[in-house]
């Protein structure tokens, strides 16, 4: 799976995966409060019961006049009497706190319930009754929805696949039909190249014919077209490709490309500046050093000016190739760095080549920074 | 003289007999009234010592059917009551001694 599919693929899952999962997040804690609402309610109703059960056993003792009076006690209920003025009389408990507006009320881990008696039997004109909040059903409720939640992100993460794979099925498709076609080009375009490069160094040793300026633009049209070439093959490759990682002299290979691309440099009339510090080494694939520095010069070339300047740096911790041309526009720094993708497009090109040197700096956990000014030009760093 | 004194003072309140014996609850007796009965009457309508105090008060120093709780059937079967002659502190404090008498706070306990 390519980049730009898996970054679709991960942007529609995080979108898709939160929504149903705040959804369902919404659902399962109505359905938990409706349950807990009920389950307590259900604990409500018999205290309520139990209320009047107390009440009946007061009407009962109000009509005895035999010594003691016994208070009914059936644990795990607490209850209490109390008169018209709220004072105690007489109780299994004597709560600490009581809330006389509400008919039931919850304290800490406690269910309460006031209830009204008339006449006033012993003189008690509320009983309240107490127990033990029941947490089982509650801790029952909680395991039940968190099971359903989870359950539910399983299968819609599943889901969620299933969708976003269908939902990158063309782009991946065209996005094979694209390689394909570039497969099938490159193949078509190596034996010629090669043959053009070679035969225009040929020509250039043995022979000291005229027309030496259209020379040159053959020479670089082929360099063009060959690099092209290099660069789709490094693309194709990509990961089956087997890297030899050497401490390279990246003074040295860095020197040899800007030769190779003198020929450019000097038909743009490019005023090139460089700081080379010597004998830096890096431990890279010389391929991806290559890889990474030509895109990086290609485009400072390309989309610089005429007669305009090219500053080449390298430092032991990294490399800078700043251009003074027409600049990226600040919110498409970051969208050229996809494949295919170009800011500029009066230019030639594929749009592969930052794609290129993306795919080199995160391989090697280099980092890569653009800064660019819209008709100043652009500074790319990488540092490592 | 002093021991014949201090023997006064410790036995003579084993035979008197306090207000509440001797302006309520002798007669109560005599004509057979159930005073805890009334008590409970009292609570059931009142729920508080305060206010069956003030109804009581009202009552006892001008005792009409009307102003009491106690169901017309109860006057047919016990004599009407006649006002009693006491000063207000006096019956207030009888008043008060018949509540703590019959207080069902005393009576009650805790079922096993």
């Amino acid at each position: 799976m390519m980049r730009s599919e898996k970054r679709s693929l991960i942007r529609f899952l995080a979108i898709y995966l939160s929504s149903t999962f705040l959804l369902f997040l919404l659902a399962t804690l109505i359905f938990y409060n409706f349950q807990k609402h009920h389950i307590i309610d259900t604990q409500q109703k018999e205290l309520k019961i139990q209320a009047k059960e107390i009440s009946q056993t007061l009407r009962q003792l109000n009509e005895t006049f035999s010594t003691p009076l016994l208070y009914p006690n059936n644990p795990p209920f607490n209850s209490a009497i109390y008169n018209l003025d709220k004072e105690y009389i007489f109780g299994s408990f004597r709560p600490y706190k009581i809330q006389w507006g509400e008919e039931y009320y919850q304290e800490k881990d406690e269910l309460f319930h006031i209830h009204s008696i008339y006449p006033y039997y012993l003189g008690a004109s509320s009983l309240i009754v107490s127990k033990p909040l029941n947490q089982k059903p509650i801790e029952q409720l909680i395991k039940l929805s968190l099971l359903f939640l989870f359950i539910a992100g399983i299968i819609f993460t599943l889901l969620g696949l299933f969708l976003g794979k269908l939902f990158i099925a063309p782009m991946k498709e065209s996005m094979h039909n694209m390689n394909k076609f570039i497969e099938d080009t490159t193949h078509e375009l190596n034996t010629p190249i090669s043959t053009i490069l070679t035969n225009i160094e040929l020509l250039d040793t043995i022979y000291d014919c005229e027309g030496k300026q259209e020379m040159r633009r053959i020479e670089i049209a082929s360099k063009t077209l060959s690099r092209l070439y290099e660069d789709l093959t490094y693309l194709k490759l990509n990961h089956n490709y087997h890297r030899e990682i050497i401490v390279l002299n990246i003074s040295e290979l860095l020197q040899e490309r800007i030769e190779y691309f003198n020929t450019l440099i000097e038909a743009k009339s490019l005023q090139i500046t460089r700081s080379i510090q010597k004998e830096t080494t890096l431990s890279i694939d010389r391929n991806d050093a290559i890889r990474m520095i030509d895109n990086l010069i290609s485009n400072a070339i390309k989309y610089n000016k005429k007669a305009g300047g090219l500053l080449i740096q390298l430092t032991s911790k990294e490399l800078t190739i700043e251009d003074t041309g027409v600049g990226i526009r600040a919110e498409n720094i970051q969208l050229i760095q996809n494949r295919f993708k170009r800011d500029n497009q009066n230019e030639g090109g594929f749009g592969i080549g930052l794609d290129i040197v993306g795919q080199v700096v995160q391989r090697y956990n280099f980092k890569f920074q653009i800064i660019s000014k819209i008709n100043k030009g652009t500074k790319v760093v990488v540092i490592w | 003289m002093v021991k014949k004194l201090l023997i006064l003072v410790v036995v003579s309140p084993l035979f008197s007999e306090s207000s509440l014996e001797r302006n309520c609850l002798n007669c109560h007796r005599e004509e057979k009234i159930p005073s805890e009965l009334i008590y409970r009457r009292y609570l059931t309508q009142y729920s508080t010592h305060r206010a069956i105090k003030k109804r009581l008060f009202i009552y006892l120093k001008n005792p009409q059917k009307i102003a009491s709780v106690m169901p017309k059937q109860f006057f047919l079967k016990f004599p009407e009551k006649k006002s009693l002659d006491l000063n207000s502190s006096l019956l207030e404090k009888s008043i008060d001694d018949y509540l703590e008498h019959f207080d069902l706070k005393k009576q009650l306990k805790l079922s096993k």
